[in-house]
């Protein structure tokens, strides 16, 4: 018999400031392994405003594409210097940044999974948490992508971040989200 | 497998035991909620598995709230407020990060978004982060945090409530909630608590007051338990 999980509740609108530190946003800190990348973008919530004060949560695999997890089969393999998770909050233009590594792709008993960026988005308002994934723009494997093929394929390209320029010599990708929304606008969420 | 292996089976929410939304006066449960249903994905190794030792970097700091230094004591009710975190299954969730907000006994928020008419005390911040010992209990000492009246919502109050984050050992097993304090006559009407649609599940975001003759000293406790999400697909012996 199992229990029942705790109810979610929103974070409200006074998450705390302190529970931010300098590179909280930073995926970079401890490895030299893999191509490094900027990940940005802006929150925006219905309408079209932005989305103040949320938190976003990445987490991903290693540049190889291990996690250093239990659950992982090549967790010893997994680079040491890479802890795969940061926190971000955006701005008062709804905007956010991730500094990381390009994770590698890994064969799943799903299907081959594509590079990609788990994200959870929380913030006043929002009583469960969101759930989506960024994926990366030119990468062959996105088409068998077993979650990203998941999605109707119209709603597909949204979930891929747009090139975004370089910034200080480090690939730049974009990847806005639209909480709420015309269903072709609005970002696919997936179940928690 | 060892009976500390992380959970490797998460079934879905059950929707009566969340929060359903959106709430009425809370635009923002509108305005940034999905017009869509959330779609279902096959959940792979990245979605099962999850940072396994946060602690450096989400380092623990305060858990004692109440208490800001020798001489600088908070204002109001000192609380303990401590309990377990466990999966689904009831097993104990180990080295969890637990983070814990609330606003002070006069229910403002030291947050430059909280522009209240009510005092700061300073006294007391109202955040502090800890994690879970080997029998996933986590325990903070602070005060009782005040109700305050949600701003342009019709007189509306939230019900003394402390928020919790929760940081387990999946991505999968994240939480983040708010405890109530029993038998307060807000609670009724909160519009949040009263978004989970189950009573047995809506119970479970209310604490439960430790008769005062087994406080071990000059403070109300507390003790709520939390349930991460996460079974074992195979049961462990122990
Ligand atoms: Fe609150």
């Amino acid at each position: 018999m199992a229990l029942t999980p705790t109810p979610w509740h929103t974070i409200g609108p006074f998450f705390p400031r302190s529970f931010f530190r300098e590179g909280d946003n930073d995926l970079t800190r401890g490895t030299a392994l893999g191509q490094r990348v900027l990940i940005r973008g802006r929150v925006l919530e219905q309408g079209g405003g932005p989305c103040v004060n949320a938190v976003l949560e990445a987490w991903q695999a290693d540049a190889a594409g291990r996690f250093g997890h239990a659950l992982d089969p090549c967790a010893e393999a997994a680079d040491p210097g890479f802890l795969g998770w940061g926190r971000a909050w955006t701005d008062a233009e709804g905007q956010y940044a991730f500094h990381t590594v390009m994770p590698g792709g890994y064969v799943d008993p799903a299907g081959p999974r594509a590079p990609h960026v788990n994200l959870t988005v929380l913030g006043s308002g929002i009583m469960g948490r969101l759930v989506t994934t960024i994926f990366f723009p030119g990468q062959a494997a996105n088409a068998a992508d077993p979650v990203l093929c998941s999605l109707p394929p119209a709603l597909r390209a949204r979930l891929v971040a747009a090139p975004d320029g370089i910034e200080n010599g480090i690939p730049a990708f974009r990847f806005d989200l639209l909480l709420h929304g015309p269903p072709e606008a609005e970002t696919p969420f997936f179940e928690d | 497998m060892a009976s500390d292996a992380p959970p490797d089976r998460f079934d879905p929410l059950p929707p009566d035991a969340q929060p359903r939304v959106p709430i009425g006066g809370y635009p923002n449960t509108l305005r940034r909620n999905p017009s869509q249903p959330a779609f279902r994905r096959p959940l792979t190794r990245t979605e099962l598995t999850g940072p396994p030792d946060l602690g450096p970097r989400l380092q623990p700091g305060d858990s004692d709230l109440a208490r800001l230094a020798p001489g600088r004591i908070a204002l109001g009710q000192l609380i303990h407020v401590g309990g377990r975190v466990v999966d689904e299954d009831g097993r104990p969730v180990r080295g969890a990060v637990v983070e814990l907000w609330q606003a002070n006994a006069a229910g403002r928020y030291l947050n430059p978004l909280d522009q209240r008419d009510a005092p700061l005390d300073p006294d007391f911040i109202g955040s502090g982060r800890t994690r879970t010992d080997a029998e996933g209990r986590y325990a903070f000492f602070t005060i009782k945090p005040g109700a305050y009246p949600v701003p342009n919502s019709g007189r509306w109050w939230r019900p003394p409530h402390i928020h919790i984050s929760v940081l387990g050992p999946s991505c999968l097993s994240r939480l983040v909630t708010q405890m109530y304090f029993p038998g307060d006559p807000l609670n009724a009407h909160d519009r949040l608590l009263n978004s989970v649609a189950d009573p047995a599940a809506r119970d479970s975001l209310v604490a439960r007051q430790v008769p005062p003759a087994e406080v071990a000293g000059d403070w109300l406790g507390f003790t709520h338990d939390l349930v991460l999400r996460g079974r074992r697909a195979t049961p462990v012996l122990p």
